[in-house]
This record gives structure tokens, sequence and C-alpha cells, in this order.
């Protein structure tokens, strides 16, 4: 701690004036543009509509008066509706969460571990993980004829297995990567240590591996948890009422109610917030997820 | 040694979760589209047609009693549909427009956060959060900004104040969704503000791995800042470059939520994505064998980006090592 603190004493005094006052400059800068949305949908969701339409209304209490009626609107008469939408976004994304990390975790293990030959097709380890990587950047539309067949025939369309069974779809190609790319900067000796004690492969990963891979596991997470919640193009084809998400909802504000500015700003807040909450929890996971092996390379 | 019997056994055990549900619902989707594309398939066939078209398109039979035949039409009437043609032009634009952009403001602002200074950390978060906005929502706000009423949007008001400040009468106004030319400028612009954050976040973790030494090297050496950036962390920065550039680029051509919130693809199709179109073919006309075709031509654009893309920066890493 101490020594950064010196270094940065140092280098801060070798920085021409004019350098930093730009530094500072685009950093107030960004930061302005980052969370002034931010701040607008605050605002607005407290707002009259009158105060919307006849505004730009900037300072509660100075340029308008805030009201409480959306928020409370949200939790009352809509309650029902708000409740069931956000329980929807719950368990899809929380369900193809836990698939997607249990399976990533495992199929990631077998690839960093074991020495796979797909002898038809030629296919070593490598074309494997690139293969299942590959299969993260089809354009989800060229799904969205077939998945909707398959979807019909088998009664999933509006169910959470449906959502769930999508998402994991989706997010496991990102899964297997992250944990191989993990499982592979763990050492071997202390499994294999244990299996010379007897563990069997299946305990050594339980016991062993996985309570050391949690930074992956978390991160996986996360990025199948954001993924999901956030996700609309099969949230809108693949479900009619009961299973609809947030994202949906939010969306289909436009055509059911008219526009009304602050009732849409109220949920978006509400879709985001769950979101913001674990991404600043959990900052750190998101940059070692998201640099896991590109920057070794 | 039953540990080698078993590990023969968990190494299928491990790797078969993954694989099947890839093979079941990526795999084989991508194969039955390429059938459905095939045929005159439309919404409201019973439920038998439609199984026996799928399984008729494998079979390579024809099923002219049942509604379905296979045919090319689809693939001809690509060639003539003036909306496919600007979807996909509207779409090269997203993806060549946004994914430069996204670079070198994410570019910038790495460069800036990899500098010391007071409060780092908290700008480090505090950029990262659009990316965590729902696209959906960060579509909503920037119709909120957007919206060319002064009276209900920031942005406006702004523009109206400053052009005032420059000695103009009305201020300037910007007819963001209602004019052909600056509705898909908006739609790049919110898409940029929300994923602006991931270039940064990568770029800069690849910065702060650069060793202080060759820094030091290029700095003895009498390089300036400017020289020093160009010639020593681009360079280094150029795999990690190639790609966040790929990934972002895959991922816009997905575009749909921003567009379907914010213009619904209009002006006309000004903005239309192909995605939208696809979904629209699909869902609202029921047009399965079109729809799957149009898929195909996106899925063939995305691979042709990806595959000339790495060819391009496979040349351009070699150059670059050839001529250090």
């Amino acid at each position: 701690m101490k020594s950064k603190g010196r270094s940065w004493l140092r280098r801060r005094s070798r920085r021409p004036l004019w350098q930093s006052v730009l530094l500072y400059g685009i950093v107030a800068f960004w930061c302005f543009i980052v969370l002034f949305p931010f701040y607008w949908l605050a605002t607005t969701s407290v707002k009259r509509p009158i105060d919307v339409s006849r505004g730009p209304n900037y300072m509660p209490y100075v340029d308008f008066q805030p009201i409480p009626d959306h928020w409370q609107e949200m939790f009352g008469s809509q309650r029902e509706s708000t409740e069931r939408h956000f329980r929807n976004s719950l368990v899809s994304a929380v369900g193809s969460t836990i698939l997607s990390v249990i399976i990533g975790a495992m199929a990631g293990y077998g690839l960093s571990r074991f020495r796979y030959y797909w002898g038809r097709l030629g296919w070593d380890n490598d074309n494997i993980a690139f293969w299942i990587i590959s299969q993260r950047f089809l354009p989800p539309a060229i799904f969205i004829v077939p998945f909707v067949l398959l979807y019909n025939s088998f009664g999933l369309i509006d169910t959470y297995a449906g959502l769930i069974l999508a998402y994991t779809m989706f997010n496991i190609p990102f899964a297997v990567w992250i944990m191989r790319d993990f499982f592979n900067g763990l050492p071997v000796d202390l499994e294999e240590s244990a299996r010379v004690d007897g563990a069997t492969r299946w305990q050594a990963f339980l016991r062993i591996v996985l309570p050391l891979s949690a930074p992956g596991l978390v991160a996986v997470a996360i990025f199948s948890f954001i993924f999901a919640w956030n996700e609309y193009l099969f949230a809108l084809m693949l479900t009619n009422f009961r299973a609809i998400t947030m994202p949906v909802l939010i969306a289909g504000q436009n055509n059911t109610r008219g526009i009304e500015w602050w009732f849409i700003s109220a949920l978006t807040l509400m879709a985001v917030v769950p979101v913001i909450v674990m991404g600043l929890l959990l900052e750190r996971f998101i940059t070692r997820g998201l640099t896991a092996g590109a920057v070794k390379g | 040694m039953h540990t080698i019997r078993e590990d023969r056994l968990m190494k299928r055990v491990f790797l078969s979760p993954a694989v099947f549900i890839l093979l079941a619902l990526s795999i084989f989707p991508l194969l039955w589209s390429l059938g459905i594309s095939f045929t005159d398939m439309q919404r409201g066939g019973s439920t038998i047609a439609r199984q026996a078209a799928a399984e008729g398109i494998s079979d390579g039979v024809g099923f002219l009693g049942l509604g379905f035949e296979l045919t090319g039409r689809n693939y001809q009437r690509l060639l003539g549909d003036g909306r496919l043609h600007s979807t996909v032009r509207n779409t090269m634009m997203y993806v060549f427009v946004g994914v430069t952009a996204q670079y070198v403001i994410g570019l910038a602002l790495a460069t800036v956060l990899n500098q010391p200074f007071r409060g780092r950390n908290l700008a480090r978060v505090i950029f990262l959060m659009p990316m965590m906005m729902t696209p959906v929502a960060a579509a909503y706000t920037g119709r909120m900004f957007f919206d060319s009423n002064p009276l209900r949007s920031p942005l406006a008001h702004f523009l109206r104040e400053f052009g005032k400040a420059l000695g103009m009468e009305r201020g300037i106004s910007v007819p963001w969704f209602t004019d052909t030319g600056w509705a898909p400028v908006a739609i790049i612009i919110i898409d940029a503000w929300q994923w602006i954050p991931f270039m940064t976040l990568i770029l800069l973790a690849g910065m702060q791995a650069i060793p202080e030494d060759i820094y030091e090297a290029a700095r003895v050496d009498g390089a300036n800042v400017l020289q020093i950036f160009w010639r020593v962390t681009l360079p280094i920065l150029l795999p990690i470059s190639l790609t966040v550039i790929l990934i972002r680029g895959l991922e816009i051509f997905k575009i749909i939520d921003v567009v379907v919130v914010t213009t619904g693809g209009g002006p006309g199709s000004a903005t239309e994505s192909l995605t939208l179109y696809i979904f629209e073919q699909a869902l609202s006309n029921g047009n399965y064998g079109y729809a799957s075709a149009i898929a195909y031509i996106l899925l063939i654009l995305v691979i042709l980006f990806a595959t000339l893309f790495l060819m391009a920066g496979r040349r351009l890493a070699q150059g670059r090592a050839r001529s250090a």
C-alpha cells in the first residue's frame, strides 16, 4: 500500500499541469455522460406527467415537485404485474445461471485435464473448445424459426423451463471458455495428491478444484445472469403471457399504455438495480472473467 | 489400474452435458433451419405436417400434399427484396461505424484510466455502469434523450440553448428519429454508450499487463508520449484489440432490441436491422421458409466478417512483426 502511494506521488509530480487538467477533464466529462442518463431516469420516475412534457426539469424541489405516485403505482395497483415479471426474470436468469455454471465448469475441467480426440472429425481439445466458443457467435436470428417450431411441439412456449433451456444454451460456450482458462491456470499437484490419497476424480473435482476456482465460477455466474436478465429477443419470441420477463415488459410499454415516460423510468430502474448492485459488488470478478486468457496471450 | 478406466469414463461425463446441449439446441436447429430455408413453409400447418416436413427435409423429399414444398424460391426472392437490401446495408453500417467509434473512444478512455490519478478506482466502476443496463432500458433512455422536443429532452434543450448562444435564432434542432440520416446515428450512439465500457475494460486490462520497463526503455531512447503510444502500446495491444473488435462486431450483427424500442425500424426501413427483419418475417408474417433463408444470409455475412477480419488481423500482426 505504502509503496503504491509513493509511486503515485512521484509520478504525479512528473506530470505537467496541462496533462492533469486534461485527464480530470476527460474523466469528469465521461462520468457525466454515464451518470446523467441514470440521473434522468431517477428524476423522471418521480415527476408529474406535466413536468415531463413541459420541461425539461432538472432539479427536484427546485424546478419540479417530486411525487412518489409512479413507484406507488408500480408496487400498488400494478403490483401483481411488476412482481410476476420480476419473478419471471429472476427465475429464468438464476435457473440458467446455475445450469451454465455447473455444465460449463464440468466441460471446462474436462477440456483442461483430459485429452480428447474425436477421430471422425480429427478434432483435439483445442478444436473442441473452438467449436464450443464459436456457438456463442452464431446470430440468434438463425434460431428463431427452429426454436418456435421445437418449443411449440414440446409445449415449452411460455414456460420457465423453455427460457432456462434457451439461456443455458447461449451461456454455455462462454462458461466453458472461461472455466477452461481458469483450470489451465490451476496447478494439478493438489488434485493429484488428493487422488494418491484415494479420492476419485469426481471427489477431487468437487472438493479440491471447485473451491479453488471460486473467482472463475463467480465470473461465469455474473455473465450468465446478466445475459439472461437482459435478454430480449428470445424472451419476446418464446413467451406469451405467464413467463414474460422484464425486458419484454419494458419494451411493450410502448404499445399497451402509450408512452408513460415516468412509469417506464421507474420500471427501468427496477430492472437495472439488481444488476448494478451485483456488478458493483463483484466488479473485480468481472474484470478477471472478461480478461481471462485474453491478456496472457 | 482402476484410475485409468475411471478416467476414461469420467472424461466423457465431464464434457458430455455441454456437447449434448449444444448439439440438441444449436447444431440441430442450425441444420433444421437450413432445411426450412429450402421450403415454402408457413405458419399454421398442422403439427403432423410440420413434423413430416422436418423429416421430409432430412430425406430430401418434397411434401406437396402437406403444404410444404421443397423449393429454391426463397433464395431467388432474396435478390429482388429491396427491404432486405436496406436492412443489410443498415446492419453493416451499425457494425462498421459502431465498432470503430466504440474502439476509438474505448481506447482513449482506457488510456486515461491507465494513468494514475486520485479517484481512479471510482472512475473505473462508474465507467462500467452502462454495460449493466438492460439494453431495452438503455434504448428507452436514449429515446428520451433523442426526443427532438426541447420541452421534453435535456439534449434537445441543450442543443437549442447552445445554438442560440452561437447566434442562431432558433438554436440547433436535430430530427433524430424522424430523419432517415439521423435515426441510425442515434441508434449507433445508444449502442456505443452501452458498450464502450466493454472495450475500455478489456483494453485497460491489456495495458496494465504491459511491463513498465518497456516504457522505461522507450523513454530512455528519447521517445515522446505520442511515439510511445503509437510504437509501443498500440502494437502490444494489437492482438487484444483484434479480439474485442471481433467480439463487438459479431455482437452488433445481432442488434434488435435498441431498434425495436427506438424506431421500430423506421422511418421507412432506414434503421431496420437484419435480425429485426427476420423476426418480423418469421413471427409477424409467418414466412418460416423465407425468414430462414434470410437468417442464412446473416450467418454468411457473419462468417465472412469474422474470416476476413481474422485474415486481415493476422497480416497486420505479421507486418508489424517484420517492421519491428
